[in-house]
This record gives structure tokens, C-alpha cells and sequence, in this order.
């Protein structure tokens, strides 16, 4: 009964190729540019939240209590050894990374800046966050003896500095007093992470430690773990183990990120809503037509016995029929640009000021999520289920006899 | 008469026809709104970032704002200020000598922006004098006295009337420092600009940092701020080019710039909805002149050419358009209107739009008759359009076709 069901479906929409290509179509086109307008959108938001793990937060990072809200040396994690063990013998972290922090200037022979100056380890920094990959010009490298610099690009823009140029940094030490030290620009990094780009210098650790005059402890502690599931509990586990250090989440450092998250996820729903709730009304159409124009058709079928609910069946295999391909469709051909800018990305080097200004990458990766497409199947399925119902009522309350002596 | 065979129509279609302009109104309306949300919003931003600090039109040296170092100074500041004496446009002109300093209070050292400002005329180009927020803001004769940011203040842990030092470059290279007081202490709520901007008085500063008669910019301030490209362009031609008036389109490229890509992504967001409800028109389009096949096959049979069919199909189309289009226009308009008086606030969403500098949360839509009426106009050739091929197709049968057509 099901093959007939089919077939008869499918020769009504066969007989009505222009209409039932155009719903096709308009399914089609829906999705595409849904799946398109989410996997772009997700991939900005995304790429923005892994810019500001990788480059700083980590998905959790220790500080000494009292730090975030007024940093400075004498405010460090002292057992940093400890939990530097602790960390490496937990298997659910994948990397970590000690960081020295001081606010302080840095300045060329023309000019001057309040910077945060960083002592970090470059190796680690490589493996922890691929601090290398941000790296716009120059090497990633302190050179020989240690007395290179990396400076954030936009910071290096403000303070004309080139590859190579000296940049004096001073800031004060853990005895209070000034001191100096002159290096010379060995990189500039570009990490899309604003405060980082408009403020930050990094330099090695023991430069660092012999600037701030700080043989021992480290400012932040940053953890990245394997697996995204287990930030809360290692978050917990860490609280109990050091009590008196302020343990975060990234999302706890960088909340406007968070929020960011959220909207773009509630944006998508209103988006989906939208489309889908219009793409219905063009099935809706497609469809009381549809079963209108065939009143006695369906009113001969069942004066000679065909049940009302394989006539059911009919309507709704119909209807299925159109959503089904407008879903094959829309998620080949969305699917297909998203796996194009997925690993081409989209390139937007034309807006390239203003995207940095909001701490952007210029090219977006998109991103790719199995849920679009069964959201997508789900919605499209719904609408085309939702718009019969009213033509099937209309069926239902209609006499087949009368049906059968219209003309 | 094919306008009264058109209104017939319509009318006797009636459900096809109150869908149709159900659908194309909310378009037009959902268009409208969101032309003026973003067009408003985004004048807002730009307006709240560049009344801030950053002013209208900055006056610098020529190649200062490639190369702002102590040799691209304007080393002859009255000079200038008097050039642009009563030049027409002009509102207020002030002169600032920016430089960064590292300030130590008692057990800090905090590397900020140390500014020099002409305090009267400050208050009137910036809302540096209205962010005050303990103390009390500068006046000219201020001696060793600072307004600091909150933000600054409090990493550097001090209160109104507490000392702290700062060391820098001078103008003319040597080392300057002095002692000085906290006069008064700011809040702009952009967090940026708080933990890193500080103020003295002009006279002040020239004598500390050797800077007398010099200034790294002016900052003028147009009497009507959106003529400031134009004002901008006047003052550099009466200056020569020697220096350069800049209007805060280029000081500030990359908001603009930023505010654009915005744009771009909202336009791309409604164009998809517009595919769609595009695909929905044609399709009630083509399902209600499908209906009429016969009918229009027995208008051919009796002589009615094609063209007299596809003009009386398309006025039907066109009148719905307008009607929708109209319809669409006042319901956005209003709302437009609405919102430009009674602008739309975002609570909650201080902490985003902080971290993209941004210091308010109420945002009034944009209420420009001009972009409602091409708003209106891109969705009334949208709706036409969308009829065109059912209307083609349908006027491509041939009479008998059509009449046997079922």
C-alpha cells in the first residue's frame, strides 16, 4: 500500500512540476542560507572564544587571591611548583602554562606606552596555546641571549616599532623601584585578543623574573584540558586542593565572550523560527492547493473504497515528499559552502580595520555542526507536517459525494 | 479598465491576496526597522566614541599621524589657534599635548597617557569635564594638580588629594618628573580609556615638559557636528600643507569601518529571509494564476492579446506591492519613529559592550524618511518581481491549452 501511496504522490507532484520545484527550491534556498548564516556565525563567535583561551585565560586559570583585582608582585601564586606537578600528573589536562605579570611602560626613542609585560616560557607557550601561530612578523624567538621581545600589534603600531628596533620596558619591582632593561623587537604577534594586541609585550621568564627583581612564584596559572566536559569538575577539584587561589573558568575572565555565545545561540533559534515559520506558509499554500483542485479525485477514491487514511497517507507522503528533497537540497548545498569556508574560510581582509576593532579574525573558518542539520530536518519535517493539517481538514469535513459531483 | 479588472481580481482572491500583503507588509516593515535599528545604532556608537575624547576634527602637523614623534609637533600652537579665529563652522578649537608617563604612587608603578589640556574649552569638545566623579575637574591655573581616570586611580590606589610621581620624556628630550596632586577623578564607563588617561592644565604641563606654544593636535569642534568632513576639508585648505585637518571618519577609519561590516552582516541576515518570503510570493502567484488558466485562455479565445493579459497580471501585482509596500512602510516607519524618541535600552549587556569600548546602552533607531522610502522601494520591485514568472508562464499557454487546461 505504501508503494502505491508513493506513487500517486509522487504523480500529483510530477503533474504539478513548476509548483512543486519552486517549494523545492524555496525549502532548498531556506536551509542553505540558515546553515550558511550559522556555520559563518558560529565560526566568528567560536574563533573568537579560542583566540582568547589559547592566547590567555586558558579554559581555566589560577591566580593568587587579590590578583585580578589589583594585580601586581606582591600578589603571586607561591607554590606554583606544586601545582605545577599536580597539573602534570592529571590526566585530564592536556597542557598548562606559568605566566610572570607586571604592568609598566615601554617606550622607543620617540615613544612611550602603559604595557603589561609578560614573562613566559615560548616553548610552552607553543604547545600550550600556539602562541607561534599568531606571530605576524619576525621569529618566534628571544634570541641568544634572551634580550628579544614580542610586542602585540597593535602596540607595536602605536609605538612604531619595527623587527629589530630597541624598546626600552620598565615597570616596577618587587622592591618598589624602578627598573629598565633595553631589547630589541624580535616579533610582533597579532593574537585578536584586544587587550593582548593594544598592551602586551612578552618577554622570557628569567628576563622577567631579573626585571621584577622576582626569583620565585608566577602570576597566572593557565590550564587547557582535553576534553571540554571536565572543566567544572577540575575546576572543583583545583578549588579544594588551593583554597586560597581564585580558580576561573574563561568564561568567568572573559564574560562578554559568554554572552556573546548565548545570543548568537538564541539569534540561530529566532532566525530558524523565522524562516521555517515563512518556508511553512509557502508549503501551506502549495499544499490546500494541492488537496483543493483534487476534492473529487480524493472524493471517487473513497466512494470505491480507498480508506481515509490511505488518502491520508497520500497527502502526507506528498507533502514529505517536498520537505524531504527541499532538506536534501538546502543541506547539500549548505553543507558544501560550509565545508568550502570550513577550510578555505571566509576571507574579509577588505574590512580588516574594522573587524580588529572588535577583536576579530579577518578570516572566518566555519563551523560545522551535526545539530544544524538535525534541527534543520526536525524544522523542515514540523512545517511541512504543520501545513497539511488544515487541507486535511478540510478534507475530512467535506462530503465525497458532493466532492464527486462538483464540476 | 484593467485597473478595474485588476481591483476585481484582487478581490475576488481574496485570501491569496490579504496572505500576500500580510506577508510583504511584515517584510517591509521588518526591512524598515532594521535599516533604521542598525543606521541608529550604529550613529550612536560612533557618536558616544568620538564625544568621549577622541573630538570631531583633529588638526595635527602634517605627517603627525603617520609618524607622531616629538619632530611632527605643532611647535607653534597660537599660531594656528589664530589662523582659524572666527572661521565660520567652527565652534570651539582646543589645543592637547599628548605623552605617557609612568606614574608611581606609594607602592605602584602604572604606565598611562599623560595629556595636557586647555580645561575651559575641554569642557565644551569632549565629556571629560562630565565625567567627573570625585574631587573636582581642571582649570587653567591648576599647578601639580591631575584628573585621573577610575579605573587608574584605583590600581595606582589613590583618592582625591593623595601624591603620586611621574617620570617621562620631555619635548625636548630631557627627563621630566615632578610630584603631583590628585585633583579630581573621572569615569567614562569606557574601561580603556579609565585605567589609562590622565589630565593636567596646559600651562602646567608646557613648563614641566618644555612644551611652551607646542601641542601634539588641536581638536575643533564643528557647530554642526555632521558637517564635520566638510568643515575638516576647509580648515586644511585655510591651513596649507604644512598641517592636517583629519574628520573623525579618518581618525577613527576602523570603527566606521567596523559599523560597516555590521551593516553588511544585518543586510545578509534579512536577505535571507527576503529569498524565502521572495519564493513564498512567487508561489501564491503562480498557485492563483494556475487557478485562472482557464479563464485566461477563454480572455485569448476572445481576443485579448497576451500583452493586455500580462499588463492586467502585472497591475494585479503592482497594486498588491503597493498596497503591502505602503502598508509596511507607516507600521516600520512608526516604529522607527518610535524608538528614534523612546530609544531601545539594553540592560544587561554593559559588560559586552564595554569590551568593545563602548560606553552606554540605549540605542535610538534612525528615523530618515529618504532610506524608509528606499526601503520601500527595494521590497515593492522584490514583490513585482517575484510575480514575474508565474505570470510569464501562465501567459505562455496557448488559448485552447489553457481552456482544456485542468
Amino acid at each position: 500500500m505504501f508503494r502505491t501511496a508513493l506513487r500517486i504522490a509522487w504523480a500529483s507532484l510530477a503533474r504539478r512540476a513548476s509548483r512543486s520545484v519552486l517549494v523545492v527550491v524555496m525549502i532548498g534556498m531556506s536551509l542553505w542560507g540558515l546553515l550558511f548564516m550559522e556555520g559563518i556565525y558560529d565560526g566568528m563567535t567560536e574563533q573568537m572564544i579560542s583566540n582568547a583561551i589559547r592566547s590567555d585565560s586558558g579554559q581555566l586559570s589560577l591566580f593568587a587571591a587579590g590578583f585580578r583585582e589589583d594585580p601586581g608582585l606582591d600578589r603571586l601564586i607561591r607554590r606554583d611548583g606544586e601545582i605545577a606537578e599536580q597539573l602534570a600528573a592529571d590526566p585530564r589536562v592536556g597542557s598548562f602554562v606559568r605566566r610572570l605579570r607586571q604592568d609598566g611602560l615601554a617606550a622607543t626613542a620617540h615613544y612611550s606606552r602603559g604595557v603589561m609585560i609578560y614573562g613566559v616560557e615560548l616553548a610552552e607557550e607553543k604547545k600550550h596555546g600556539r602562541l607561534d601561530s599568531y606571530l605576524l612578523e619576525g621569529e618566534y624567538g628571544f634570541g641568544g641571549k634572551k634580550r628579544g621581545v614580542l610586542v602585540g600589534a597593535r602596540l607595536a603600531e602605536k609605538l612604531k616599532v619595527k623587527i629589530g628596533r630597541k624598546l626600552i620596558v620598565s615597570a616596577q619591582n618587587s622592591a618598589h623601584e624602578v627598573a629598565a632593561v633595553a631589547l630589541t623587537v624580535t616579533g610582533i604577534v597579532r593574537t585578536s585578543n584586544m587587550a593582548l594586541d593594544e598592551a602586551a609585550v612578552f618577554i622570557d621568564m628569567d628576563k622577567a623574573r631579573e626585571l621584577f627583581a622576582t626569583p620565585q612564584g608566577v602570576s597566572q596559572i593557565s590550564v587547557i584540558v582535553r576534553a571540554e566536559k571536565d572543566i567544572p569538575a577540575l575546576q572543583d577539584s583545583l578549588r579544594r586542593q588551593f583554597p586560597d587561589l581564585q580558580i576561573l573558568r574563561w568564561d568567568e575572565l572573559y564574560p562578554a565572550l559568554m554572552q556573546g555565545r548565548v545570543m548568537m545561540q538564541g539569534f540561530n533559534l529566532v532566525m530558524s523560527l523565522l524562516i521555517f515559520g515563512v518556508a511553512g506558509l509557502g508549503i501551506f499554500g502549495v499544499m490546500l492547493v494541492s488537496v483543493l483542485e483534487r476534492l473529487r479525485e480524493f472524493g471517487i477514491m473513497l466512494a470505491i473504497g480507498t480508506s481515509f487514511r490511505q488518502v491520508l497517507g497520500i497527502i502526507f507522503t506528498e507533502s514529505f515528499i517536498l520537505g524531504f528533497a527541499g532538506f536534501v537540497a538546502g543541506s547539500l548545498s549548505g553543507g558544501g559552502t560550509l565545508l568550502y569556508f570550513y577550510h578555505h574560510g571566509l576571507d574579509l581582509t577588505i574590512f580588516s580595520q574594522g573587524l580588529e576593532e572588535f577583536g576579530m579574525d579577518v578570516i572566518t573558518f566555519a563551523v560545522i555542526r551535526g545539530s544544524y542539520f538535525i534541527t534543520a530536518f526536525a524544522a523542515v519535517m514540523l512545517a511541512t507536517f504543520v501545513s497539511v493539517l488544515f487541507p486535511l481538514r478540510l478534507l475530512k469535513k467535506s462530503n465525497p459525494i458532493e466532492a464527486i459531483n462538483r464540476v | 479598465m484593467f485597473f478595474k479588472i485588476a481591483v476585481r481580481n484582487i478581490f475576488a482572491y481574496a485570501k491569496r491576496s490579504i496572505i500576500t500583503v500580510l506577508l510583504l507588509a511584515c517584510t517591509t516593515a521588518l526591512l524598515v526597522f532594521a535599516s533604521a535599528y542598525m543606521d541608529g545604532s550604529h550613529a550612536r556608537l560612533i557618536q558616544s566614541s568620538v564625544e568621549i575624547y577622541p573630538g570631531y576634527i583633529q588638526i595635527t602637523h602634517h605627517g603627525f599621524r603617520d609618524n607622531p614623534s616629538l619632530e611632527n609637533l605643532i611647535f607653534a600652537a597660537d599660531e594656528v589657534s589664530g589662523r582659524l579665529r572666527d572661521f565660520p563652522g567652527l565652534a570651539v578649537l582646543a589645543a592637547r599635548f599628548e605623552s605617557f608617563v609612568l606614574f608611581s604612587s606609594a607602592d605602584k608603578a602604572v604606565g598611562a597617557m599623560f595629556t595636557a589640556i586647555e580645561p575651559e574649552k575641554e569642557r565644551q569638545i569632549s565629556r571629560l569635564a562630565a565625567s567627573l566623579k570625585e574631587g573636582s575637574y581642571l582649570t587653567s591655573d591648576d599647578d601639580a594638580l591631575v584628573y585621573l581616570g577610575s579605573e587608574l586611580a584605583r590600581r595606582l590606589k589613590v583618592g582625591v588629594g593623595d601624591q603620586l610621581a611621574f617620570v617621562g620624556t620631555a619635548a625636548d628630550y630631557s627627563f621630566a618628573a615632578d610630584n603631583l596632586t590628585v585633583k579630581g577623578i573621572f569615569q567614562t564607563g569606557l574601561f580603556e580609556f579609565d585605567s589609562r588617561a590622565s589630565f593636567v592644565a596646559k600651562p602646567y604641563f608646557d613648563r614641566m615638559m618644555a612644551a611652551e606654544n607646542y601641542a601634539t593636535h588641536f581638536i575643533a569642534q564643528p557647530e554642526r557636528p555632521a558637517e564635520a568632513a566638510a568643515l575638516a576639508a576647509a580648515i586644511g585648505a585655510r591651513l596649507g600643507p604644512e598641517f592636517d585637518a583629519a574628520s573623525w571618519q579618518q581618525t577613527m577609519a576602523g570603527l566606521v569601518q567596523a559599523m560597516r561590516v555590521d551593516s553588511i552582516f544585518g543586510y545578509i541576515t534579512l536577505a535571507i529571509i527576503f529569498i524565502v518570503i521572495f519564493f513564498v510570493v512567487m508561489i501564491y502567484t503562480l498557485l492563483v494564476v494556475y487557478a485562472r488558466v482557464r479563464e485566461i485562455g477563454i480572455l485569448r479565445a476572445v481576443g485579448t492579446g497576451p500583452g493586455q493579459i500580462f499588463a492586467m497580471l502585472l497591475l494585479e501585482s503592482v497594486l498588491l506591492g503597493l498596497v503591502s509596500v505602503l502598508l509596511g512602510g507607516l507600521i516600520g516607519g512608526a516604529l522607527a519613529w518610535y524608538f528614534h524618541l523612546h530609544p531601545i535600552v539594553f540592560t544587561g549587556m554593559e559588560e559586552q559592550f564595554k569590551q568593545y569600548g563602548l560606553a552606554l546602552t540605549d540605542m535610538p533607531t534612525a528615523f530618515a524618511p529618504l532610506v524608509i522610502l528606499r526601503d520601500m522601494a527595494v521590497m515593492f520591485v522584490l514583490s513585482v518581481a517575484a510575480t514575474l514568472y508565474p505570470i510569464c508562464k501562465v501567459n505562455a499557454f496557448k488559448p485552447i491549452e489553457a481552456i482544456h487546461h485542468v
